[in-house]
């Protein structure tokens, strides 16, 4: 169940992209994703980010992350009218709490509440459509020469994660058939049952490590200066790709310095700012991202459109 | 010249007061195959680690003698140039990876030592197609089996071009058809490409003809380093059992020259019982307790009755006092006397199963386990076997159909609560210990079972040989050892039906003996006893029935000899040796007796 979150190879076209174009992709999105506060430019981008998830095949591993995710923006949905009474439409007064006195429930506050979930959702997403194209060791190419250690690193602990899953549950299955009921005992008790599973966790990964440090050895790490064994292509798709997700982010650029993609929650509601101008303007962005699922589909149904990028 | 040459090498590692080699001395030719073998702990991997350079580079720990490679001193030769020339293979192909990717873990070692990258490009390309892993090579490694994990991590050394090639046991975590498959490799890679080869194995059926030289190993020392037919002899006349089957048998019955493999083993059968009818001999009893005894009349009816599960005494039995097991097992004993034997211990009705992925585990199960018996369940990777274990532990439900242990319907009772009737030895011991003493671990399941001791936690650690050990922690033991911590803290409840997955993981013979030696003893107080395993030999010695798993079906199950008479690869090597020749012959035991009257016969003939 876990392997769907992360990478899987799939030989599909977004997963043949090379990783700066790709990363370059991702990160606008982030960036994006944190500078647009329009709901309509959020709505927006969401679904740019999931065209490019069902492009990359990526959409069932994506029902997984929005269960995960759909819980934590319902939280945020409700924490925030209750911390904030900021607004001028107040829905309802609640009777003096202890500690807090009355609190008021104010129409933007749950309006900025359900927009900060969303905005969690796509940060998920994006999360999600991050661990769907992107190879780790790929990614790992791109960084650079001084920060090579810290780079496999990464990759060493990205390579374990999952084992180290699968150990844990492993164990568990070890402790239950041991008499382990780790539904019973107070909470105290409940944790020193948990914490007895990652101690096992702890000492056998520590005696893999030496064991892997040894073969590491063997295959003379550290014994000097290493070179990175490099296999990545630059094919005109990364160029397609990079040159649109750019441009894509240079005109959000120009519409946030435009007033445009924001919108001011606790001023009382209003008219969308701009208007009808930032139609165009989202096409043109949403286009721009838009891009590399659309070139996936093509190059699926059109064998020469592959063929030349 | 020699390769390597090793003069007087003795080895401390750190912290310790025995030896871990001692007065070594040996040479070993360019090109040439040297298999290493010897008990758990004789110090193999050791001497592996130190012809590699990694001790004490890596270890620490003291040293004492000379090695040679090339004849330079290997303390001089700088580690990149060491590891460019000498690569090693460790058993555990999980721990040896480090990268995520095939491509790139494969290119791991050629970025150590700096290469240019169209020569890594090209070697990367010419070992992965050598290999077989270029439609691999973008997968995760995480994804591979184990076979083809083994495959990444030797392509990986193959990669740095080394002129010998070190192989720590990296077949025991394997199944056989893998196993197989990586011996080709290492032998190719030894005829074709005249890459010196040093091996160390347990599993002998599949390497010990490969071998140029066979060295023993015990307590640190080599103590024989022949050709393969030489070390057989000399094996087999000093007690040693560190042999395949057939050259086994062939040395009991002292033939003068050692066949090693099936096909040449079949030769020398088909002239001996071509010059006398075997028929007119006494013919050998499956349950005859002894190699040296006298044979008699041959019962294979093939029942797996309780009757007929006998406790059956190897050559190299430890465990041998029987009233060990007699005042261990009396009180699961008193409670199996309730038992009948025709009761079913687990039952289990048209099971399905499907993991949440999709992937259809279990099609249409139908099985049955009665009180004293023991079933063991082959078949390759992924056909069941493991997920079988894990629904008659409960630790997954049925999909559909019906599992009940004891009157106890799997689905409704937790695992927690299934413990006190049945034990599950998973495939890594590792996973059971994390208690400061080899007691605490045992006890601990009592204490979560609320079991009372009465003694039993003491007698347990007696028959397991661990009670010297019993205030040292586990983590300090020998695998072996752990194994048997790990078995000791299942047993410790006094299960009623035993589950062993892969439990002769990294065994030698005499632990594997022993390990049989116990569960026979188990037997007969009534525990019955589903193992899972690879290891068609150890499944041979003690299971009387068998189950084939085929893509989560069962292919057949019946009585052992029927099951395995009939099977063409899932077959002991002494039994291929015998098909067609003498179909009633399955075991060691039973060819030798049978056989060796005839070639007493046949040399006084001739």
């Amino acid at each position: 169940m876990i392997d769907q979150f992360f990478y899987t190879e799939k030989g599909n076209f977004m997963q043949t992209l090379h990783p700066a174009a790709s990363l370059t992709y991702i990160a606008v999105l982030l960036v994006l994703v944190l500078a647009f506060s329009h709901p309509l430019y959020l709505i927006g981008l969401m679904l740019s980010v999931v065209l490019a998830i069902w492009a990359a095949e990526g959409l069932k591993a994506w029902e997984g992350y929005m269960k995960l995710a759909l819980g934590m923006a319902v939280l945020i949905m409700i924490i925030n009218p209750l911390a904030s009474s900021t607004g001028n439409t107040v829905l309802w007064l609640t009777p003096d709490l202890p500690g807090l006195g009355v609190l008021a429930i104010t129409v933007e506050s749950i309006f900025y509440g359900a927009l900060m979930g969303l905005r969690l959702l796509i940060i998920v997403s994006i999360f999600c459509l991050y661990n769907q194209i992107i190879h780790p060791d790929r990614l790992l190419n791109l960084w650079p020469r001084f920060f090579r250690k810290s780079a496999l690193v990464v990759s060493l602990a990205t390579r374990l994660f999952p084992v180290m899953t699968a150990s844990l549950h492993r164990i568990k299955e070890v402790q239950q058939l041991r008499g382990v009921d780790f539904q019973a005992g107070t909470l105290r008790q409940r944790w020193g049952k948990y914490l007895y599973m990652f101690n096992i966790l702890l000492i056998s990964s520590l005696e893999d490590s030496l064991e892997m440090a040894e073969a590491m050895q063997a295959r003379a790490f550290g014994s000097g200066p290493r070179l990175r064994y490099r296999r990545d292509y630059f094919r005109p798709r990364d160029m397609l790709c990079l040159i649109s997700c750019l441009l894509a982010a240079g005109i959000a650029l120009y519409a946030l310095f435009d007033g445009l993609g924001t919108y001011s929650f606790y001023s009382g509601w209003g008219d969308m700012p701009g208007g009808s101008s930032n139609l165009p303007i989202m096409a043109a962005i949403l286009g721009g991202l838009s891009l590399p699922a659309l070139l996936s589909w093509g190059a699926q149904h059109c064998h020469y459109l592959e063929s030349r990028i | 010249m020699p390769l390597f040459r090793v003069e007087n090498l003795s080895y401390f590692y750190p912290d310790s007061k025995k030896p871990a080699l001692q007065g070594i001395n040996l040479e070993i030719g360019e090109g040439e195959f040297l298999l290493v073998t010897g008990g758990s702990g004789s110090g193999k991997s050791s001497l592996a680690r130190a012809v590699a350079g990694l001790i004490p580079d890596f270890y620490g720990g003291k040293i004492g003698g000379r090695l040679y490679f090339k004849e330079q001193d290997i303390r001089f030769i700088d580690r990149r140039s060491l590891a460019q020339n000498i690569g090693i293979v460790f058993q555990d192909p999980e721990k040896q990876l480090v990268m995520t990717g095939v491509e790139t873990e494969i290119a791991f070692g050629m970025e150590n030592i700096a290469l240019s990258q169209p020569e890594m490009l090209r070697r990367s390309a010419e070992v992965m197609s050598f290999f077989d892993l270029t439609d691999l090579k973008q997968e995760f490694t995480a994804n591979l089996s184990g076979g083809q994990k083994q495959k990444v991590a030797l392509a990986s050394i193959l990669a740095m071009q080394p002129s010998v090639l070190i192989l720590d046991e990296p077949t025991s975590q394997l199944d056989p058809l893998a196993a197989e498959e990586i011996l080709n490799l290492v032998k190719r890679l030894n005829e074709e490409m005249n890459i010196t080869i040093i091996l160390i194995e347990q599993r002998l059926e599949r390497c010990f003809h490969l071998a140029d030289r066979v060295a023993v190993m015990e307590n640190g020392r080599i103590i024989k380093c022949a050709t393969p037919e030489e070390t057989a002899v000399w094996e087999v006349k000093n007690g040693y059992p560190f042999l395949p089957p057939v050259a086994a048998f062939f040395s009991h019955i002292e033939a003068q020259d050692i066949p090693l493999t099936i096909k040449t083993g079949r030769k020398l059968l088909h002239n001996i019982y071509r010059e006398s009818n075997p028929y007119q001999v006494p013919a050998p009893a499956s349950e005859q307790s002894d190699l040296n005894a006298k044979p008699r009349k041959a019962d294979n009816k093939g029942d797996h009755s309780i009757r007929d599960c006998t406790r059956r005494k190897t050559d190299f039995t430890l465990f041998t006092i029987k009233e060990k097991y007699q005042l261990l097992f009396s009180k699961c004993r008193s409670r199996a006397g309730k038992i009948s034997p025709e009761t079913p211990v687990a039952q289990i009705n048209k099971l399905w199963y499907t993991y949440p992925n999709g992937k259809e585990a279990l099609r249409d199960i139908d099985f049955s386990i009665t009180a004293g018996e023991f079933v063991a369940i082959l078949g390759d990777n992924g056909s069941g076997k493991t997920t079988l274990l894990k629904q008659l532990a409960g630790l997954i439900g049925p999909g559909r159909g019906q599992i009940t242990i004891m009157n106890n319907a799997i689905g409704n009772t937790p695992p927690q609560q299934l413990a006190r009737l049945v034990g599950y030895l998973s495939q890594n011991p590792n996973d059971y210990l994390f208690h400061d003493t080899v007691e605490e671990e045992l006890k601990f399941t009592q204490a979560n079972l609320g079991q009372i001791d009465n003694g039993h936690i003491e007698r347990l650690l007696r028959r397991l040989n661990l009670y010297p050990l019993s205030q040292v922690n586990p983590r300090d033991l020998s695998s072996g050892e752990r194994q048997r911590v790990a078995l000791g803290s299942v047993l410790a409840a006094s299960p009623r039906l035993l589950l062993l997955d892969e439990p002769t993981r990294g065994l030698d013979q005499r632990m594997k003996a022993d390990l049989n030696n116990l569960l026979q003893d188990l037997l007969q107080t009534g525990v019955a006893i589903i193992l899972v395993t690879h290891d068609i030999e150890f499944a041979n010695q003690g299971a009387r029935r068998l189950v084939m798993l085929f893509d989560g079906r069962i292919a057949c199950d019946g009585p052992r000899n029927e099951v395995l008479g009939s099977s063409m690869f899932y077959v002991p090597q002494i039994r291929r040796m015998f098909k067609g020749i003498d179909d009633e012959i399955f075991t060691l035991r039973e060819a030798v007796a049978r056989v060796r009257p005839l070639w007493a016969a046949r040399l006084i003939a001739k």
